[in-house]
C-alpha cells in the first residue's frame, strides 16, 4: 500500500541531509539523515546533552525536563527470568505519574525495561519491536535475544553523546535458554545473570545480593524481585507506586504480580513486628 | 572594586536574556565611587537567544464511563504581561479526539496543524477516522521526532475510544505518554492534580467512590480552575470546556477572573 509520503512535511530540509522519516530509523543513520530535526548551533551534540538531557539532579538548569523512570531489576534462576520494576515518572521534584509501564511488552517472548528517560526507553523499545518483527518475517524464526539486545545497543549508538538517557534490560527465552542483556545509552551492552537499573538500583542491589541463589524456586525469586523493589522504594525518592513483576518462563512472559508498594509496605511490617516477638 | 560569586550559573535558556560570562559565574562588583557595575564592563559577556518563550496557561481532562471532558483556560501571557484573554488552548482534532496544549503558543500551533495534516493523511488513505488511541500513539511519535529540538508542548489529549469509552493520555514534552484517568499541563499543573487526585481518583480514601456523571465532572473542572486561577498567575480569564461522547463534542465557556 501506497502512503503519501510524510516528505510534505519536511520544513527545513536545510538541517536534515535528505533522508525519510519512516518508521524504522536504519541503523546506519546519523541524527540528521534520520529525520531528527537539531538546533542550529556549531555543536548540537553537546548543547542537546546540556538543554535536552535526562538527569536526577542534574536538570535544575533546563527549561524542559523530561519524564524519568526508576528502579528496574531482572535475574535469571533455574526457573527462568524475574523482572521486577516500580512505576514512579518525576520531573525535577513533580511526580508526573504512579502508574508508568516500566516493563515494555516487546512482543510474547521478550521483554524491555525502562530506566532514564521515558520516552527514550519507549520510542527506541518500540522501535526494536519493529525490527524484530522484520527480523522474523525476513528468517522464518524468532530473533535471539542476543541479537536483538545488539540491534538497540546499536541503534542507540549512532545518538552518542546527544543527551539520551536510557538503562535498558533486555531479557527473554530464545533457543539459547534464558538469556539476560543490559544496554545502556553509551551502547554499552553486558550480558549477565543479575542486573538492577535506576537511582534505586544500589538499595535493590543490597536486597538482591544478599538473598539470591540460582536455584531459587520461582515462588522465591517472585518474592526477592517484590521485596527488593520495595525497598528501594522505600529509600529512594524517585522510586515508587506500583510494583510489577513479570516471570519469563519458556513459553513466553507471564505479569505475576502487580500491587502498590505501600500495602507492601505494611505486610512486611506485620511480618517483621511477628518475626521480632519470637 | 570587590569581585563576589553571587548565586548558581544563570541558564541560558533565559527568556530575559541572562548575561552568562565566559568564565561561567556570575559577577557582582562596585565601583570605587559606589555604584554597582553587573559585571558588563569588565568582562566580555554573551546573551543568547531562546526559541522558547513560556506563554502559561493550564490544561486538564478527565476521562468517564463512556465520555471524557477536557478544558483549557483562555489567557495567553508572556514574562509578566498578559497578551490575550481569549486565546483557547483546545484544539478538536477529530469528532472523538480533542488536544488540549500549553506552553509555548508558536510551538503548541505548530504541533495542531501538523497532526491535523497527518489525520488527513490518515483519513485519505485508510478511508476511515482515526481513533483516539491512534492518534495518541501518532502524538507522542511526532513529539519524539523532535527530540533534539523538542515542541515546547504540554499536552492532554481527550476523547473516546473505538468502544465508546472515555480515554485521557498525558504526555511530557517528547512523546512519552501513557493512558490516564485525569492529567493536568501547564504552569497550574501542580495546583490541579492534588484536587483531581483527591476527588476523581480517591486516592488514599476509604470512602467510597460515586460514578461520576458528565455533569459532575464538568462542574469538578470548573472548580479546579477556580482553584488554580486563585493561586496561579498564568492561568485565569475564561476557561473553554469540552465534553466528548461518541454522539460528538459540545464546548463550553467559563468565565474566571481577570486578574
Amino acid at each position: 500500500m501506497h502512503a503519501i509520503g510524510t516528505d510534505i512535511l519536511d520544513l527545513g530540509k536545510s538541517l536534515r541531509a535528505g533522508g525519510k522519516r519512516g518508521a524504522i530509523l536504519p541503523p546506519h543513520a546519523k541524527a540528521e539523515e534520520a529525520g531528527f530535526l537539531l538546533p542550529a548551533v556549531e555543536d548540537p551534540a553537546s548543547f542537546c546533552k546540556t538543554n535536552f538531557g535526562v538527569g536526577y539532579g542534574t536538570d535544575q538548569h533546563q527549561e524542559l525536563k523530561f519524564a524519568k523512570g526508576t528502579t528496574t531489576l531482572a535475574f535469571k534462576f533455574d526457573g527462568g527470568i524475574v523482572v521486577a520494576v516500580d512505576s514512579r515518572s518525576t520531573q525535577g521534584a513533580y511526580v508526573a505519574s504512579g502508574t508508568v509501564k516500566k516493563v515494555i511488552e516487546i512482543n510474547p517472548y521478550l521483554l524491555g525495561t525502562m530506566a532514564g528517560g521515558a520516552a527514550d526507553c519507549s520510542f527506541w523499545e518500540r522501535n526494536l519491536g519493529i525490527q524484530c518483527r522484520l527480523y522474523e518475517l525476513r528468517h522464518k524464526e524468532r530473533i535471539s535475544v542476543a541479537a536483538a539486545s545488539k540491534l538497540l545497543a546499536n541503534t542507540v549508538m549512532q545518538y552518542r553523546g546527544y543527551g539520551l538517557s536510557m538503562g535498558t534490560m533486555i531479557t527473554g527465552w530464545d533457543k539459547t535458554g534464558p538469556q539476560l542483556f543490559y544496554v545502556d545509552n553509551d551502547g554499552m551492552r553486558l550480558k549477565g545473570n543479575l542486573f538492577s537499573v535506576g537511582s534505586g538500583s544500589t538499595y535493590a542491589y543490597g536486597v538482591l545480593d544478599a538473598h539470591y541463589r540460582k536455584d531459587l524456586s520461582a515462588d522465591e525469586a517472585i518474592e526477592l524481585g517484590r521485596r527488593a523493589i520495595y525497598h528501594a522504594t522505600h529509600r529512594d525518592a524517585y522510586s515508587g507506586g506500583i510494583i510489577n513483576v513479570y516471570h519469563v518462563q519458556e513459553q513466553g512472559w507471564v505479569k505475576v504480580f502487580s500491587g502498590d508498594c505501600n500495602e507492601l509496605h505494611y505486610k512486611y511490617q506485620e511480618e517483621k513486628t511477628a518475626r521480632m516477638a519470637m | 572594586m570587590k569581585a563576589q560569586q553571587s548565586g548558581p550559573v544563570p541558564s541560558i535558556w533565559s527568556t530575559e536574556g541572562a548575561a552568562r560570562l565566559g568564565s561561567g559565574a556570575t559577577v557582582t562588583t562596585s565601583h570605587d565611587d559606589g555604584s554597582i557595575d553587573h559585571g558588563v564592563t569588565q568582562a566580555p559577556y554573551e546573551r543568547r537567544f531562546s526559541p522558547y518563550d513560556f506563554n502559561g496557561g493550564t490544561c486538564l481532562a478527565i476521562a468517564g464511563k463512556d465520555f471524557a471532558v477536557v478544558a483549557g483556560d483562555t489567557r495567553l501571557s508572556t514574562g509578566y504581561e498578559i497578551l490575550s484573554r481569549n486565546v483557547p488552548k483546545l484544539c478538536k482534532l477529530t469528532s472523538k479526539t480533542v488536544l488540549a496544549s500549553a506552553g509555548c503558543l508558536t510551538d503548541v500551533r505548530t504541533l495542531q496543524q501538523v497532526l491535523d495534516m497527518r489525520l488527513r493523511m490518515y483519513e485519505h488513505d485508510n478511508g476511515k477516522e482515526i481513533s483516539t488511541p491512534a492518534v495518541a500513539q501518532l502524538l507522542g511519535n511526532t513529539l519524539y521526532y523532535r527530540r533534539f529540538f523538542p515542541y515546547y508542548a504540554f499536552n492532554v489529549l481527550a476523547g473516546v475510544d473505538d468502544e465508546g469509552k472515555g480515554c485521557v493520555f498525558s504526555y511530557d514534552a517528547v512523546g512519552s505518554h501513557e493512558r490516564v484517568e485525569y492529567s493536568a499541563s501547564g504552569s497550574g499543573q501542580a495546583f490541579v492534580i492534588p484536587v483531581m487526585d483527591n476527588i476523581v481518583g480517591f486516592k488514599n480514601r476509604q470512602d467510597p467512590k460515586p460514578e461520576y456523571t458528565a455533569a459532575d465532572i464538568v462542574a469538578i473542572c470548573k472548580d479546579a480552575f477556580l482553584t488554580a486561577g486563585e493561586r496561579d498567575i498564568y492561568t485565569g480569564d475564561a476557561v473553554t470546556i469540552s465534553v466528548i461522547t461518541a454522539a460528538g463534542v459540545t464546548t463550553e465557556t467559563f468565565e474566571l477572573k481577570r486578574d
